[in-house]
Formats: structure tokens, sequence, C-alpha cells
């Protein structure tokens, strides 16, 4: 087996903690785009629901749980952000097609950041399996400095 | 890298290719002109001109309503790719000029001109990058560079891999462990350069983040170091006492070069914080991050544009060789190339 020295030890934590700072990161991205994709899963299913819906009557959260039956008087007609914030009329089909080509990158780029999360952990696994070796290391090296014949109870 | 701007621009191309070929088939009695070079014809250009052109020279002119749709699709790609407005209109802006009233000789490729445009559109809002190399061997030793930016873009992980590429390019270099704030910052640096094996100077964490870049542009000039690399503690624009002390450090240390780090993801918002540090504390030239992750492009061609500052490094990975120096060229060429 391969002997881990003390500085090496010290090192390798550096890197798992830094890995693990990188982690978090990538986590928190991944979660913003979980959250960006499925924000606009949930539009979409709302501008076709309102399409079938007939007089367009929705329920209107104000805030504190309460909602009102408010009434969207142009269905047809969507104000969308399409970026670089700019926002743009639509029709309520346009607007649909353009959430599901974001849902689509949102996705690849969710699997992006997922497989460099990926890497990652990896990573880290290998660093806290050559640290916990390190430790064991060090421990077996600690016994076997001990003197052999220690002093038994029944010697006093 | 910038996969759905390269699809969208792709697109773009061909969509105007079309709607050119589509309105200036060639009568194929005319043949090809022989060997008149391709001239823009002013826009005032009246229909006898017109008809002279395309009788007598065999060529064909591009109005503006031939490509109107085509402009407004590119339009519509661009801004979807969080391209900034006011670069959305000038890359519109420049097709334009440069399609609308020009002579397209029959036979040549509609792509060809096309392409060509588009190219001279981009490299005309991406600017002529940073040649981080040539600024250094031209600028008095050393070269003192100060890195600022907001929390968690990856500013310290730049720091290392530009001091690991400016290894390889043979400088020496000194990193100031300016980030005293952040609870592990120093000891990530210091394990960065340990790692690439480069000389750092860092206090403990608390400590003012001016005296320790003092500090370390004090060591580049008694130990005849090319570059200082100066770490700052990550901070939104908008926090005045935060950005008071990074005005101090700028006083303190006298940066040759003060460079905004911000990530590719961040989109129209990192055009918006560059603009807001370049006001503030200014900057010289920008770091965009995660620029692999980042499939619409949208701040890497717009930055340069709206701040008026050159983009000079992409971050693209995890590794201290995962930055590119910013080459407009080599950007177009991915963004249009057939590869």
């Amino acid at each position: 087996m391969e002997q881990i020295d003390q500085r090496e030890m010290l090192t390798l934590e550096h890197y798992l903690k830094e890995y693990g700072q990188q982690a978090e990161i990538f986590a928190g991205q991944l979660e913003l785009l979980e959250n960006g994709r499925m924000e606009a899963l949930a539009a979409i299913e709302a501008l076709q629901g309102l399409l079938q819906s007939g007089d367009g009557t929705v329920l209107l959260q104000i805030g504190g749980g309460a909602s009102m039956r408010a009434q969207v008087l142009e269905p047809e007609k969507v104000l969308v952000n399409i970026g670089a914030d700019v926002i743009v009329e639509r029709s309520n089909k346009e607007a649909v097609e353009f959430l599901q080509d974001r849902v689509t990158e949102m996705a690849a780029s969710e699997k992006k950041v997922a497989e460099t999360l990926d890497r990652l952990r990896t990573q880290m696994n290998e660093i806290a399996r050559r640290i916990e070796q390190g430790y064991q290391q060090a421990v077996q090296a600690e016994r076997a400095a001990q003197p052999s014949s220690a002093p038994s109870d029944q010697d006093a | 890298m910038f996969g759905g701007l390269r699809e969208r621009l792709q697109a773009a191309r061909a969509r105007i290719g079309s709607s050119i070929q589509a309105a200036a088939a060639p009568p194929k009695e005319h043949g090809e002109a022989p060997g008149l070079p391709a001239q823009p014809l002013p826009s005032s250009a009246t229909f006898a001109d017109k008809v002279k052109t395309f009788v007598i020279d065999g060529e064909l002119i591009i109005t503006d309503r031939e490509l109107a749709d085509a402009l407004s699709d590119l339009e519509m790609m661009l801004l979807e790719s969080d391209v900034a407005l006011s670069v959305t209109d000038a890359i519109i802006g420049h097709v334009k000029r440069d399609l609308v009233g020009r002579h397209r000789r029959i036979g040549q490729s509609v792509d060809t001109l096309v392409v060509g445009t588009l190219r001279a559109a981009l490299l005309d809002v991406l600017g002529k990058g940073f040649d981080l190399s040539d600024y250094i061997r031209s600028h008095e030793r050393p070269v003192k560079i100060l890195f600022t930016g907001v929390n968690g873009t990856g500013k310290t992980t730049t720091v290392a891999k530009v001091g690991a590429f400016l290894k390889k390019q043979g400088f020496s270099v000194v990193i100031g462990a300016g980030d005293t704030y952040r609870a592990g910052a120093i000891e990530q640096i210091n394990v960065h350069a340990e790692r690439i094996g480069i000389k750092i100077i860092q206090h403990q964490q608390g400590a003012d983040p001016s005296a320790v870049l003092f500090d370390a542009v004090q060591y580049a000039v008694s130990h005849k170091i090319d570059v200082v690399l100066a770490d700052t503690a990550g901070r939104l624009h908008t926090k005045a006492n935060l950005m008071n002390q990074l005005e101090k450090i700028r006083r303190v240390m006298k940066p040759d070069l003060i460079v905004y780090v911000d990530e590719a993801v961040a989109g129209n918002d990192a055009i918006v914080r560059a603009a807001e540090f370049d006001k503030t504390v200014g900057a010289d030239a920008v770091v965009l991050t995660k620029a692999d992750m980042d499939s619409r492009g949208g701040a890497a061609i717009s930055i340069a544009h709206t701040i008026g500052k050159p983009l000079m490094f992409l971050g693209t990975g995890q590794a201290y060789d995962d930055i590119m120096p910013f080459s407009p060229h080599a950007v177009v060429e991915e963004l249009l190339g057939d590869g």
C-alpha cells in the first residue's frame, strides 16, 4: 500500500474542501436550472389550459394564501421575455413553442452541469478514500510504535 | 461551447441565404458576369439603376424588402440567445448595411456572401480581444493585475488559471491573497498556488486586503517578478462599503489592469454587473468563466460591445489548462464554421 505522509494528508483535505465548495456552486446552479425548467413547464400547462378553458377564468394569487377569480382578457396574446431582458408579444401557440425550446435548452444545460457535478463527486470520493487510507495507516503506525509487551493488570 | 447560439446562427445563415436566393434567382440566359467586382449600391439606387445593372452587368441587387423577414428572424434568434439589445441592433445594422443595395454577381455563392457578412458583423461587435502576454511584454514589470467581481463566479480559480497560463508563457508570477473575507479563501488560493508552483503572499483572515496586495507588489518589485495577480473578495456592486474597500485597494496597489470576472451563464446579468463595476472601480478587461456550460453565448458576444472593454479569457472547465485566451476570429469560426 502506498504510504501517505502528513503533508499530503493536509493537501488532500484542502482539495476535498475546495471540491466541496465547487460542488456546492454547481448543485446550486443545477437547482436554478431545474426550477427554471419546472416554471417553464408550468407556464406551458397554464397557456394550454387557458385556451381550453373557454372563458379564460384563472385564480389570481394576491399573496397571503388568498386568491381571486380573474379573467384573462386576451388568452391568445402572451408577453414573453425572450432573453436579454427583451419582452415581445407572441401568440399563445408561439409562446408555448418558445417555452418548449427553452425547456429543451435547460434540460441540456442541466445534463452538462449534472455530469460536471458527478465528476467532482467521483474525485471527492477518491480523495476521501485516500484520506481514510492515510488515517488507517497512521493508526496502524501508531499501534506498531507502541511497546508490544505492555504491562497487564496481572503484573500489577 | 455556445452550441445554442451556433445552431441559431446557422439557421439564420440558411434563412438569409434562401431569402436572397428566392428573391434574386438569376434568369438563366444571362449567365455569369465577366469578372466584375461586387460593389455596394446606395440604397437610393433607382429602378433604372437596378434594371441597368441587372441587364447589362448580369448582376442582382439585394433589396431591403427581400431581407426584412430573414433579418427579423435573426434579431429574434440573437435576443433569444441573450445577446444584448444594443449588440443585436449593431449586428442587424451591419448585416443590413452590408447586404442591402449590394450587387450580387450571378453565380456568386449566396452562402459565401451571407457568411462573410455575418462574420464581419460579429467581429465588429466582438472587438479585438486582449492579448495579456503582449501587454505584459510591452509594459514595465511588475504588471499588477487586480481581479474583481461578484461572489461565486470563480474569481479565485481564475486567478490560479491565469497564473498557470502566464507561468507556461515564461513569466514569473506572484499571487496576492486579497480575499481575506471569505472563510477558506486564503487556504483555497494557497492550495492552488502550491499546485501550480507560484509564490503567494498572504495575511491572516480578516486582514486589510490593501495591505496584503501592497505586500505582494513589494515582493514582486524586490524579487523582479513579472506579474502580480491580486485576488479579491467577491462583492455585489450594490454594497457601497465593499465597493469603497475595492476603491482603497485600487489606490494602494495602483493596478495596471483591473479584470472583471463573471460567469458566462449569467447572460445579460453579467453584462449589467460588468457595466456597474466599470462605473465604480473601473475595468480594463473581462474574463467569463463557465463558458463550457453556456449554450447561449449572449454574454460573450455582448460584453465587449456593451461596456467597451475587451474580453480577455474564457474559462472552460475545472482544470488549470481550461482557460482560453479570447480570440474573436476563433469564436466566429466556431459559430459560423461548417465543422
